[in-house]
């Protein structure tokens, strides 16, 4: 479990998380939503301590993030972070050596799910190419929980189909998965669990079926309800 | 320790091609530079001795024979180190903006590899001192080169040999080849402290931003006075307290204060402070 | 397999119902294998944990049955299929019963309209 207890975060004078918290369960995909700058990004940053907060705590499996932390969590940003003059095999190299859980056979199939060759150049990939290495980098390893951040923005249609996939693939499953998205439409029948963030807190945390059950209510009825009042 | 030196592999890969340039710059202008060189001297002396008929011995006796130092203080020769030292000066502060500012932000990758993040910075200060390592075992293999070929174009009569052991004596050469191994570890020593230095500097920078450039620029001068206390104070009051012997040990003890410091807070910097 | 799936209703319920579809119109037969729980996921891109919550709930009808780690199967209890048919039909009924009788239209006229609809689509 990822457990983000009453975070703070100032840029300046600007209180992009003035008190967020919300758990994120193994097993189950957790959506942090909102619009462009409510700090979702600086959320997943904070919890990979790549980004120092100003209060707050965020534990993993019950521990504060340390070393080991990065071979049971990993993070997937919305842009792909290889250095450009590596080939796709240079970068599964790199997870290779610095990873144990770093699992080759699982990044075979990847490749091969998503018809990209390992001799192609990180700088020569285009955009949708980038997101699909990207996912596959994270993916392939065997860790607890993978952040996925905007994993749908600004990627071209069949891209986003093959992305959407692996997350009822096994690649995912038993794991816990926290993704950030403005737009929710395309995955609002795959996520388990909705956070609704606006002006650096959390105005509501629900299931997304259980909603549906009780209330009768797509998640974006409650966004418009949430957002709108 | 072993991702320490995967890391240590890996820096120094990303730095590989700009290196060997700079490895081939200094040989092509140096083995150039000493073919012009002699080949000048001997012009000069053609011209005194054939045109101006100056005895073979007045000539010697007015300029001088050639020797290895005449090339050595030429820019010849100094110009290439220079470049190499600039290049690698400027490529400490590079070695981490790369990794931020690059097209891809790579610095991601490497504070999340599970291992203490205070070896991503020893791996940089390796780097650069292996790289630094490296530029001088090749003038030191380019030197007694360098010497053939004078000898190779230069009469006998008009030049004087210097022995390799005489000619890394020459001013600065004796910093970068020193003489012993204490002076190695001093010298070097030193030079690591001051990328110590620089690299925290750095990372204040990085986890501050405008604020960290003041700190870094405040720790770096906090490390000078602190490292040139003794001289200072023996300034100060005129007087010499310590015995050679003594200044280094004292200067040795310093040195060690200031690199464990850096090391200290560049680790908390990278654990705690610094931002994607 | 194509659902398409609503927003607004239980994800897990839109499945169920259309087990019970495919049961009731024959695509589906008795005994038949079904897909994984992943499979059906990733077939209709639901979350996993919904796909396997349909069939808990399909089981516990009687709709589906799994014997230890083999696949699981489309019942072949006669009863508990008729009754699948029976309700989509009344379910069916009943809503065209509410829609029909809020414009008052008299029953005799409906049932008429219904034939010949029903053999006018037959011929076609």
């Amino acid at each position: 479990m990822i457990e983000v207890k009453d975070i703070k975060k100032k840029f300046g004078r600007k209180k992009v998380l003035n008190g967020v918290s919300f758990t994120a369960n193994k097993g189950e995909i957790t959506c942090l939503i909102g619009i462009n700058g409510v700090g979702k990004t600086t959320i997943l940053n904070a919890i990979m301590a790549l980004t120092p907060l100003n209060k707050g705590e965020i534990l993993i499996n019950g521990e504060k993030i340390n070393k080991h932390s990065f071979e049971k969590v990993t993070f997937i940003p919305d842009a792909i972070t290889m250095l450009p003059q590596m080939t796709i095999a240079d970068a599964m190299q790199f997870m290779q050596d610095f990873y144990e859980g770093w699992n080759q056979e699982r990044a075979t199939e990847l490749l091969g799910f998503f018809k990209l060759e390992e001799t192609e150049k990180i700088a020569s990939l285009s955009k949708g190419n980038a997101a699909k290495i990207n996912l596959l980098l994270g993916l392939a390893l065997d860790v607890d929980f993978l952040l996925m951040d905007e994993p749908f923005s600004g990627i071209d249609i069949f891209s986003r189909e093959q992305i959407a996939e692996v997350f009822t693939s096994h690649l995912v499953e038993g794991r816990g998965v926290i993704i950030t998205t403005h737009e929710v439409h395309d995955i609002e029948h795959l996520i388990d669990k909705v956070v609704l963030l606006d002006n650096g807190v959390v105005l509501k945390e629900f299931n997304s079926e259980e909603v549906r059950e009780n209330e009768g209510k797509s998640v974006v009825d409650v966004m418009r309800e949430v957002y709108h009042k | 320790m072993n991702r320490y030196l995967k890391l240590v592999n890996f820096e120094l890969g990303r730095f590989i091609k700009v290196y060997l340039v700079l490895i081939a710059i200094t040989i092509i202008v140096q083995v150039t530079g000493i073919i012009v060189k002699a080949n000048d001297y001997l012009a000069q002396a053609d011209k005194a001795i054939y045109e101006e008929l100056m005895p073979q011995s007045q000539f010697i006796e007015q300029y001088g024979q050639m020797s290895f130092l005449n090339f050595a203080r030429s820019l010849w020769f100094m110009g290439p180190i220079a470049l190499c030292a600039a290049a690698l000066a400027f490529y400490i502060f590079l070695i981490w903006y790369r990794d931020w500012f690059g097209k891809n932000t790579f610095i991601y990758r490497l504070l999340m590899i599970p291992t203490a993040r205070i070896n991503v910075f020893f791996a940089k200060a390796t780097s650069i001192f292996l790289m630094v390592l490296g530029l001088v075992s090749v003038q030191l293999i380019l030197l007694p080169l360098e010497s053939t070929i004078l000898k190779w174009v230069v009469p006998t009569d008009f030049r004087v040999d210097l022995a390799l052991s005489e000619i890394i004596k020459f001013d600065y050469l004796t910093i970068l080849v020193p003489q012993s191994f204490i002076e190695f570890i001093l010298y070097y020593g030193a030079g690591f402290i001051v990328v110590s230095v620089l690299f925290t500097a750095i990372l204040f920078e990085r986890s501050y931003k405008w604020k960290g450039i003041l700190m870094g620029i405040g720790y770096t001068l906090l490390s000078i006075v602190i490292f040139a206390m003794p001289v200072l104070l023996m300034i100060v009051f005129n007087q010499d307290y310590l015995y050679p012997l003594e200044m280094l040990a004292v200067e040795t003890f310093l040195g060690i204060v200031v690199l464990a410091a850096s090391i200290w807070i560049s680790d908390f910097l990278l654990k705690k402070k610094v931002t994607v | 397999m194509q659902i398409d799936l609503n927003n607004r209703d239980p994800v897990y319920i839109q499945v169920i119902r259309y087990f019970k579809e495919q049961i009731a119109t024959g695509m589906f037969e008795p005994g038949q294998e079904i897909p994984s729980r992943r499979e059906l996921a990733n077939r209709i891109k639901i979350n996993p944990n919904t796909a396997q919550r349909a069939y808990k709930e399909m089981e516990e009808q009687g709709l589906i049955y799994t014997e230890r780690n083999l696949p699981s199967r489309i019942t072949k209890d006669e009863q508990i299929l008729g009754a699948v048919r029976e309700e989509l039909i009344v379910e069916a009924v009943e809503s065209f019963v509410t829609s029909i009788r809020s414009i008052n239209v008299p029953v005799e006229e409906v049932l008429d309209l219904v034939q010949k609809k029903y053999e006018k689509e037959s011929n076609e």
